[in-house]
């Protein structure tokens, strides 16, 4: 410890300090004068965090149905009236077989009801009775989804019928043996989608811009020439690479700021149930680990362009398969593997254990550690790329 | 309009491009790697959900009952837990998703014929995957309770079981699937892919390849050349097109041989319609170019703009139909829904123009209107 103080007093390392605050100040300059750009960062961590937060639904939602009833009795009518909103859409009564495959075909509608004749009958007579269900799967997760939905409620349907003939069908106190299902659903007990969604976007913008802001302005300096310049200052390559990771950090913190207390909480009423100062320190190590990987690419890339489809091509993969789109059980074996390489896989836990669970280190130190492993590992070779390069 | 003047600049543009070799290898190598990742690693169907169970009956009935959970595809069980507060840490590290709770005297009350509450606990974060286990949990119970009623009325109505079954499940649904009928998520993921890898790949093309020509000043050749605005755009924009083009070929083999997905409809259609879309997704690049001064903004900015309303309002991953009336607006405002709305429509509907035209139109419409923006925007007399 007295070491470590006497070494931060010594004259050297102060201006190396000194030199490095410099620099940071020069990155934080040349991006806030890039107009076009801040309007970008402004929109990206506000409005558009807003308009995927309160737009995005991923649960089953307005499935158009189509119905043939052939029988126009009660029963039939009683059981479409449970397609109801907001999971269903009714569309309206077809007169014939074939048109329910034409509405398909157009798209406007994504299920086909078919009711037959003596349906009413055969429900009251004991008899069994087949409905049919058409249902468009070009989109197999909606369609199955849908599909789900859709016999559970002919299913409770038929039963309810069944046994209220027999005069058995008090659900609330059976009197016949049933096991009753009662879901507590944890921390967000309403499943608001908006929570979710909301740092879902979050964290998709804090990924994009920790990647490509400091692998652009790394190349543009090579780019330019303005690198060599620099080498040849008092500046070492570490403290180059570091300022460009440093001003984006500080960008990209007070970004997440705004989103989080001036939308995600105050709009969404998403919860901060752990400590924020975690959060934040976190997030840092996220976009420290995150701005590593645009290094690496940037210490490989000629111009920009090419760190452009660099960072592009390793960027779209970690937004769609980590975990923040789509739940990270569905995916195959090899995503899960190859994503152990995404730090966006482990700062999505991290997020929602200390926003929504209230989780602290002492849950969440594997991830920490984990992602702060692969950051140092990144910004290690991403370095040495760099420094051989001029050298 | 001199076509001369055109082929010069296609001619000194493609150079550009190709000399780039990294570049060049990219520009292909994207579509196709995301193609082969995405096709074959973005499942959306949910399966193998952690979780664990509190049995504090311990008996045949309960035992019965958890195994169905144990055996299903959808559930990966992780153990039994002796108390609850246990369960709570692993929910909380996220090492399960749900636990189950079967309470004392599970086997003894059901088997007096009464009910029995069993509670689970799921792990509200992710709203998809939590609606998904409840599903799941509510259809296994429902199996698990169709067969105790049956058993229950066999016994207490003195029927055969054939009738006590008929009794329980009076309604049989008959599901038929169209267009996927052995619901194969590959079949539904790849034709969107098509859209998906290049609604996010050409802008990018594009726009670094213009920005590029402002940052390092080169644009000034053009400003002093005799080349008009018209020629100048229409010049610069094709080898981008054609590298576009030449995507959707490798991408429909790709899906056609790799994915064996089918392909119903008409191919001129698709190719039509396809270069409709990539004329639109040139546009976006061009636009974002036009306003920016900086490639490390058009980078940016291009991804914001392209990427992010892809993946969130194109329909890949979320219907447009389930979006909230001002995201369903939003999405209209993107090419990316259109063609996927082509795209499946001629792989696996197979359907023709007499469906298709309204999202043909809309893509022509959008590629006329991006090039007239960007024909308004580009001036040879800069401000500054």
């Amino acid at each position: 410890m007295k070491r470590a103080t006497m070494m931060f007093k010594s004259p050297r390392t102060l201006t190396w300090w000194r030199r490095l605050a410099v620099m940071t100040r020069k990155e934080l300059w040349q991006l806030f004068r890039d107009l076009p750009l801040m309007a970008f960062v402004v929109y990206s961590f506000t409005l558009s965090v807003y308009l995927t937060g309160s737009g995005i639904q991923t649960q089953l939602r307005n499935a158009g149905l189509l119905v043939y009833d052939e029988d126009h009795r009660a029963s039939s009518r009683e059981l479409i009236r449970r397609f109801h909103p907001p999971y269903f859409r009714f569309d309206g009564e077809l007169f014939g077989a074939d048109e329910g495959v034409r509405r398909l075909d157009r798209g406007e509608s994504l299920l086909v009801l078919d009711l037959p004749p003596r349906f009413h009958e055969s429900l009251h007579g004991g008899e069994s009775v087949a409905v049919q269900l058409l249902v468009d799967t070009t989109n197999s997760a909606q369609g199955l989804s849908a599909a789900g939905y859709a016999t559970r409620i002919i299913g409770e349907f038929g039963r309810e019928a069944a046994l209220a003939r027999i005069g058995a069908a008090n659900d609330s106190s059976p009197n016949r043996p049933m096991v009753l299902n009662d879901h507590r659903v944890w921390y967000n007990p309403n499943q608001t989608e908006s929570w979710f969604e909301s740092v879902s976007h979050l964290l998709r913008m804090i990924t994009i811009f920790a990647i490509m802001l400091p692998a652009a302005a790394l190349v543009r300096e090579k780019e330019h020439g303005t690198v060599e310049q620099l080498l040849v200052s008092p500046l070492t390559p570490f403290q180059i690479m570091l300022s460009k990771v440093l001003a984006m950090t500080a960008a990209i913190l007070v970004a997440t700021a705004v989103a989080l207390f001036g939308i995600m909480r105050p709009v969404f009423g998403v919860p901060v149930r752990g400590s924020v100062t975690l959060f934040f320190a976190l997030t840092a190590l996220f976009v420290f680990t995150t701005a590593g990987m645009g290094l690496l690419a940037a210490s490989l890339a000629r111009n920009q362009a090419q760190v452009g489809m660099m960072t592009l091509l390793a960027v779209a993969p970690m937004l769609l398969l980590s975990g923040i789109t789509t739940p990270l059980e569905a995916m195959p074996v090899w995503v899960r593997a190859l994503m152990a390489l995404s730090p966006l896989r482990y700062f999505i836990d991290i997020a929602h254990g200390i926003l929504f669970k209230g989780a602290g280190l002492p849950i969440l130190w594997p991830m920490a550690v984990s992602m702060a492993m692969l950051g140092v590992a990144l910004f290690g070779f991403g370095m040495w790329r760099f420094r051989r390069q001029f050298r | 309009m001199n076509l001369r003047r055109i082929a010069a600049v296609v001619s000194k543009e493609w150079r550009e491009v190709t000399r780039d070799r990294m570049f060049l290898l990219l520009a292909f190598l994207m579509p196709a790697l995301w193609m082969i990742v995405f096709g074959y690693g973005l499942v959306l169907d949910v399966e193998n959900i952690p979780f664990a169970v509190v049995d504090r009956d311990r008996s045949a009935l309960s035992r019965d009952y958890l195994h169905r959970f144990i055996e299903s595809r959808y559930f990966d069980f992780q153990g039994y837990v002796a108390v609850e507060e246990a369960a709570d840490a692993l929910l909380q590290s996220g090492k399960v998703r749900a636990v189950i709770v079967v309470p004392e005297q599970f086997q003894e009350r059901l088997s007096a014929g009464t009910g029995v509450g069993v509670q689970t606990l799921i792990d509200g974060t992710f709203p998809l995957r939590t609606d998904i286990t409840k599903g799941y949990v509510i259809a296994i119970t429902a199996a698990f309770n169709e067969e105790l009623l049956i058993t229950h009325l066999a016994r207490s109505q003195g029927l055969s079981r054939r009738q006590a079954e008929t009794l329980a499940r009076p309604i049989t649904p008959e599901v038929r699937y169209l267009y996927n009928e052995e619901v194969r998520g590959t079949w539904s993921i790849v034709p969107a892919l098509v859209m998906f890898t290049l609604m996010v790949s050409s802008p990018l093309l594009t726009a670094l390849g213009i920005v590029r020509e402002k940052e390092t000043g080169s644009i000034y050749n053009i400003y002093s050349a005799p080349v008009s605005r018209i020629e100048f755009l229409a010049g610069k924009l094709a080898p981008y097109v054609l590298i576009s083009m030449l995507n959707v070929i490798i991408l429909w083999l790709m899906a056609l041989l790799i994915f064996k997905v089918p392909f119903k409809g008409n191919p001129v259609l698709f190719l039509a319609v396809s270069m409709m879309f990539v004329l639109s997704s040139t546009g976006i690049g061009l636009i974002v170019s036009l306003l920016v001064r900086t490639q490390q903004a058009a980078l940016i900015i291009t991804v914001v703009v392209s990427t992010v309303p892809t993946i969130l309002f194109s329909g890949l991953l979320f219907p447009v139909s389930s979006l909230s009336p001002t995201s369903r607006f939003l999405a209209h405002l993107f090419p990316g829904m259109y063609y996927a709305n082509v795209c499946w429509g001629v792989f696996l509907k197979g359907v023709g123009p007499e469906v298709l035209w309204r999202d043909g139109l809309a893509l022509v419409l959008y590629a006329a209107a991006l090039r007239l923006i960007g024909y308004r925007l580009f001036t040879k007399r800069p401000r500054s």
